[in-house]
């Protein structure tokens, strides 16, 4: 079982000849999964590379555990790093895959099977247990990696883009099968991934990779709704970036409403998803923009609605039935949106798409 | 199923021709008891100078010679090319081309020339005229092919595999021994056999670093085709070829085995 989890202590990460990350501190506990999300490019695989000790560290130090693990080789870190798409060993049964890192600390083979197979079973894959590894789908590949990682009994699991490489059917699959295992054995997890919502789904906490360091560690509901940065909300996809300013009442005003401003003095920007904003039929006389688009989604139907220069992405009332040049008015959820200070590049005319 | 077309089955078979011809013709020289001139055929055939070759306590041993020198060839190269394959296939830009460029360079150069160079550094080494001194003079070709050959091999390979090990507890040794090794397994294979064929045909090397002392198959023959007797000459000739195609046989029965193909 772990103990103490994974600490960052002012981890310098060199890419290559190249300046890296510089001076990153973070702290995963024991049982927690993090998720790191960034740009392509912005150094995750490195980081994780460094934490699992395959490439060298820059500078800083890596605590697993409670123990300093900089210098110690990857075998002698319990930290397991599983690759985006598993690394099984081919020439091995699948049972055989999953006893392997009981057999190289010593556990004798047939306990090392024995505990191989109750994991598989953990796993729902406890009738492939003869089977060759090379012959598996890609979701059962992932699973038979999983239960080989938990098998090594990490203190750290480090997941580079698990899920990225699975058709989205298997991808919950997978997921809900990770989520389910690293409950019980609770290994301290960081996971890379490009897609923001899944982070959302599997993480307790957002690391988010800019700028050659973390802008932002919160848990998803305060990331997403409260980006640290325009440059957060931007790399998060949000769609509405609204310019406005506040009256020096306490409230931030903009072409579709108003919220309160916080600590926030003077021109700002209201950042908000499209559930922090819901449309309904205004009543004749009283819209304050119109329907522009509807723009569907799996999980439901949004639509743009333009209010003056600003364009916005809300959500629609259950019982609104609106369409494309309808008048409606809109409701600003104040606990969804945030208010920050403008930045050099001008937002509003450049909106981000929808994901 | 495509169906083949003519002119490549035609270019097939002059390819095969070529391949098989020369290999006939030393087996009917050898079966040949009196051929004379003009005659298409052998007026009289037999197996007296394949008897002759087993009887003969001289080409038994250079056999024996040859067989233990392609081996320790073979074997020590497979170790040597993996790992400068390895090392190589690792590395970038000047170093990767200037190493491949090494490893090349005994391929290419004559044996003739390369035999010259290197009887001078095993003289000084003092295994002039030695078996140990002819089998270092047969690595240095042999382990140039085998490392251009894991240079190939080991650029599609994932090492992915072994980077998971190691995190999942396994040291550099347990990852060569239990990942590594079993899953080249038949590329290393392949890599000793293409090393002791290296070894197998030396002629130029082992006369110019083994001064006539180290007797190997090939020099054998040599004797005997200078000797006038070509009909053993041609059965010796026959059993140079026997091993490397039995090797390169159950290489293509293991891959075939293994579900692929070389």
């Amino acid at each position: 079982m772990s103990d103490g989890g994974l600490q960052l202590e002012g981890v310098d990460v060199r890419f290559g000849t190249a300046a890296g990350l510089r001076g990153l501190t973070l702290q995963v506990a024991a049982g927690e999964r993090v998720a790191l999300l960034g740009p392509s490019g912005a150094g995750k695989t490195s980081l994780l590379r460094v934490i699992a000790g395959l490439d060298p560290l820059a500078g800083g130090r890596v605590i697993v555990g409670g123990i300093d693990v900089s210098s110690v080789t990857p075998d002698r870190r319990r930290t397991v790093y599983l690759h985006q798409n598993p690394s099984l060993f081919t020439h091995l049964s699948v049972v055989d895959n999953v006893a392997f890192p009981l057999e190289v600390r010593g556990v004798e083979r047939r306990q090392a099977r024995r505990q191989a197979t109750e994991l598989l079973a953990r796993v729902h894959l406890d009738g492939f247990a003869l089977r060759r590894a090379g012959g598996l789908s890609g979701g059962q590949r992932h699973r038979v990696a999983l239960a080989r990682a938990l098998a090594a009994q990490p203190h750290v699991l480090l997941l580079d883009e698990p899920f990225s490489a699975l058709d989205p059917s298997l991808r919950a699959e997978v997921r809900e099968a990770v989520m389910a295992l690293l409950d019980d054995r609770g290994p301290a997890t960081i996971v890379v991934t490009h897609d923001i919502d899944e982070a959302a789904q599997f993480a307790d906490r957002l690391a988010v990779l800019l700028d050659r360091r973390i802008t932002q560690f919160a848990p998803p509901g305060e990331v997403l709704c409260h980006p640290a940065s325009l440059r957060v909300a931007r790399f998060l996809g949000i769609p509405n970036i609204i310019a406005g300013a506040s009256d020096g009442t306490g409230r931030f005003e903009s072409p579709i409403g108003s919220v309160p401003a916080g600590s926030h003095a003077g021109p700002g920007l209201l950042v908000g998803r499209a559930d922090a904003f819901l449309a309904t039929r205004a009543p004749a006389g009283r819209g304050i923009a119109r329907v522009e688009a509807f723009v569907e989604r799996v999980g439901g139907t949004w639509l743009w609605v333009r209010a003056g220069a600003a364009r916005v992405l809300a959500s629609e009332a259950g019982d609104a039935r609106l369409a494309v040049g309808d008048s409606v008015e809109i409701t600003i959820f104040p606990d969804r949106v945030h208010v920050l200070p403008p930045e050099s590049d001008s937002v509003t005319e450049d909106v981000p798409r929808v994901r | 199923m495509t169906r083949t077309p003519w002119s490549a089955r035609a270019l097939l078979a002059l390819l095969a021709l070529l391949a098989l011809g020369p290999v006939l013709a030393l087996i009917v020289q050898a079966m040949a008891a009196s051929w004379r001139f003009h005659a298409l055929y052998p007026a009289d055939t037999g197996f007296e100078a394949f008897a002759n070759l087993l009887v003969s306590h001289r080409l038994r041993s250079a056999l024996l010679m040859s067989l233990g020198l392609a081996l320790a060839t073979g074997a020590t190269a497979m170790v040597l090319g993996f790992w400068a394959g390895r090392a190589l296939s690792g590395a970038a830009g000047a170093v990767r081309r200037v190493g491949a460029m090494a490893a090349f360079l005994p391929v290419v150069a004559p044996p003739i020339a390369l035999g010259i160079g290197l009887q001078v550094v095993v003289l000084k080494a003092g295994l002039g005229g030695d078996w140990q001194g002819v089998l270092l003079a047969h690595l240095v070709p042999a382990t140039g092919y085998v490392t251009l050959y894991f240079l190939g091999v080991l650029s599609a390979y994932d090492d992915g595999m072994e980077e998971e090990a190691r995190t999942l507890g396994a040291n550099r040794w347990q990852v060569l021994r239990r990942i590594t090794v079993p899953a080249l397994r038949r590329r290393l294979a392949e890599a000793l056999v293409l090393g002791a064929l290296v070894s197998w045909g030396q002629l130029a090397l082992t006369l110019l670093v083994g001064g006539g002392a180290v007797r190997t198959l090939p020099v054998e023959l040599l004797s005997l085709l200078q000797s006038g007797d070509d009909r053993v000459g041609a059965a010796a000739a026959v059993a140079l070829t026997i091993p490397p195609l039995l090797a390169l046989g159950l290489l293509q029965v293991g891959a075939r085995r293994a579900g692929s193909h070389t």
